[in-house]
């Protein structure tokens, strides 16, 4: 599976690319703004996304979650905020809680398979 | 956020003012005005729930607009009010009033209420006066209502911030580990990257609107690496402001730069030179780019594969211009350059 990853601090891109590799996927990207997102998504291949709540454009996570599941994107947030990830359950999978853990990491990115197309 | 203006009387509130007899509430309405005091008539209990809505500063009222509607009223204003407020309340008394009990029973039932007493006929400087300094005193209480707001937001920005540093403190520790063969390793490299990352927050934190140069980032990564008399790195470049993030990722990339040169590169021979230069463009957009570069040290070969510098440089330089930087093993010494729009880096002076 290719994952995408929304965040804005790159210590945490590089370790989530880990991550994600280490599981036996991916590593899709990163970019660190909504807006980043929309100016490079044609042409994007990926099949889910991890996303923070706070980019480097504002508080705009929720925003470009929405906007991924609409274009039938999977998305998990990974977050130290989780209360707000919640407001937003019904477009994501589930919340990665920062400092991000392994086995956290592992069982939540499993969700995707679940739902993979 | 800003103080207001102490003196600027536009800054003060509205009075309410409840005088039902005769032509009081006129003239109390003009006598206000006319010292530039904005003034609302309550013309009965109908509508004064909804003018208590409005947020008057100060309520002035006679002795005889106090019938129990109105005094419930106000006193179910008084008792919702959030914990920064004290209205003050001004009462015209009547000399032929019991003015001991009137006084005794309105700080009963409207506790958390500022209350002045005069008795009529007052003059109007007193009482202009009075009112004057009642919507001084509501200002006052404005103002600490506004410091507490700030400090609820400063307060969910520090944990923001806390939580921020925890999950990079966790992703370094992590990913320092995974790197390490040893604990000698390990402990070394986790110190290093951390220090780099408690200097350049405080370079940060001590700068003006937490922006930093690029020169301040450099000499801070440097500093302890430069040896007396000898600047075997040398950096230059025009003066670039830096945002928090920007600066935070730049320091922690000059660092890995650095300690790769020192193990493996040219500041492991003492002929060994870095470079480290940056430049912005002339034309718009302008572009922002940075070079590091190694001579004299020894032969450079490409690593079999990437280890935690090179990857976190890909990675953080990727996210900081927008494009991947090129990283080469040229024979002559590693060589590093990342360009993007200025505009992702820079803060405002």
């Amino acid at each position: 599976m290719r994952i995408l990853c929304l965040e804005d601090n790159p210590l945490i891109v590089f370790h989530i690319e880990q991550l994600i590799e280490d599981l036996g996927h991916v590593f899709a990207g990163a970019f660190e703004s909504f807006a980043d997102l929309k100016e490079n998504f044609t042409g994007m291949d990926f099949d889910a996304a991890l996303i923070d709540i706070d980019l480097a454009d504002g508080r705009t996570g929720p925003i470009a979650a929405v906007w991924l599941s609409e274009q039938g994107v999977p998305i998990i947030f990974v977050t130290g905020q989780e209360k707000i990830a919640e407001e937003y359950c019904g477009v994501s999978l589930g919340i990665i809680s920062k400092p991000i853990t392994q086995p956290d990491f592992a069982r939540k990115i499993a969700l995707f398979s679940s739902v993979s197309r | 956020m800003t103080a207001p203006d102490p003196d600027d009387l536009s800054a003060l509130d509205h009075v309410l003012v409840l005088a039902p007899y005769r032509k009081d509430a006129t003239f109390l309405g003009r006598l206000l005005e006319e010292h530039d005091i904005r003034v609302e008539i309550s013309t009965g209990i109908d509508d004064l729930a909804d003018r208590l809505a409005t947020l008057p500063g100060v309520l002035v009222a006679t002795h005889e607009a106090l019938t129990p509607h109105v005094l419930e009223a106000v006193a179910s204003h008084v008792r919702s009010q959030p914990a920064w407020s004290e209205i003050p309340i001004v009462v015209l008394l009547d000399r032929a009033s019991p003015n001991i009990r009137v006084r005794a029973e309105l700080s009963r039932i409207w506790p958390r209420a500022r209350h002045l007493f005069y008795q009529r006929p007052v003059t109007p400087v007193e009482l202009v006066s009075g009112v004057q300094s009642a919507l001084l005193a509501r200002l006052r209480q404005r103002d600490v209502r506004d410091h507490i707001a700030r400090e609820v937001e400063l307060r969910r920005e520090l944990n923001h911030r806390v939580k921020n540093i925890l999950a990079s403190v966790t992703s370094i520790f992590a990913m320092t580990h995974r790197g390490a063969t040893s604990l000698e390793e390990f402990a070394e490299d986790f110190r290093g990257r951390l220090g780099a990352l408690a200097n350049v927050h405080s370079a940060v934190f001590h700068a003006v609107g937490e922006n930093v140069t690029v020169q301040e980032v450099a000499d801070l990564t440097f500093g302890p690496y430069r040896l007396t008399g000898e600047d075997r790195i040398s950096s230059s470049g025009p003066a670039v402001m830096l945002h928090r993030e920007a600066g935070t990722t730049l320091a922690l990339c000059l660092h890995e730069l650095t300690t790769n040169a020192i193990k493996y590169g040219a500041l492991s021979k003492p002929e060994g030179r870095v470079r480290f230069e940056w430049r912005v463009s002339d034309e718009e957009p302008r572009e922002f780019s940075i070079s590091w570069c190694e001579r004299d040290g020894p032969a450079v070969e490409d690593p079999a594969h990437a280890g935690y510098g090179t990857r976190y440089l890909r990675a953080a330089l990727t996210g900081m211009f927008g494009q991947k930087p090129v990283i080469a093993f040229h024979p002559e010494g590693l060589r590093c350059e990342a360009r993007g729009p200025l505009s992702r880096v820079n803060g405002n002076p």
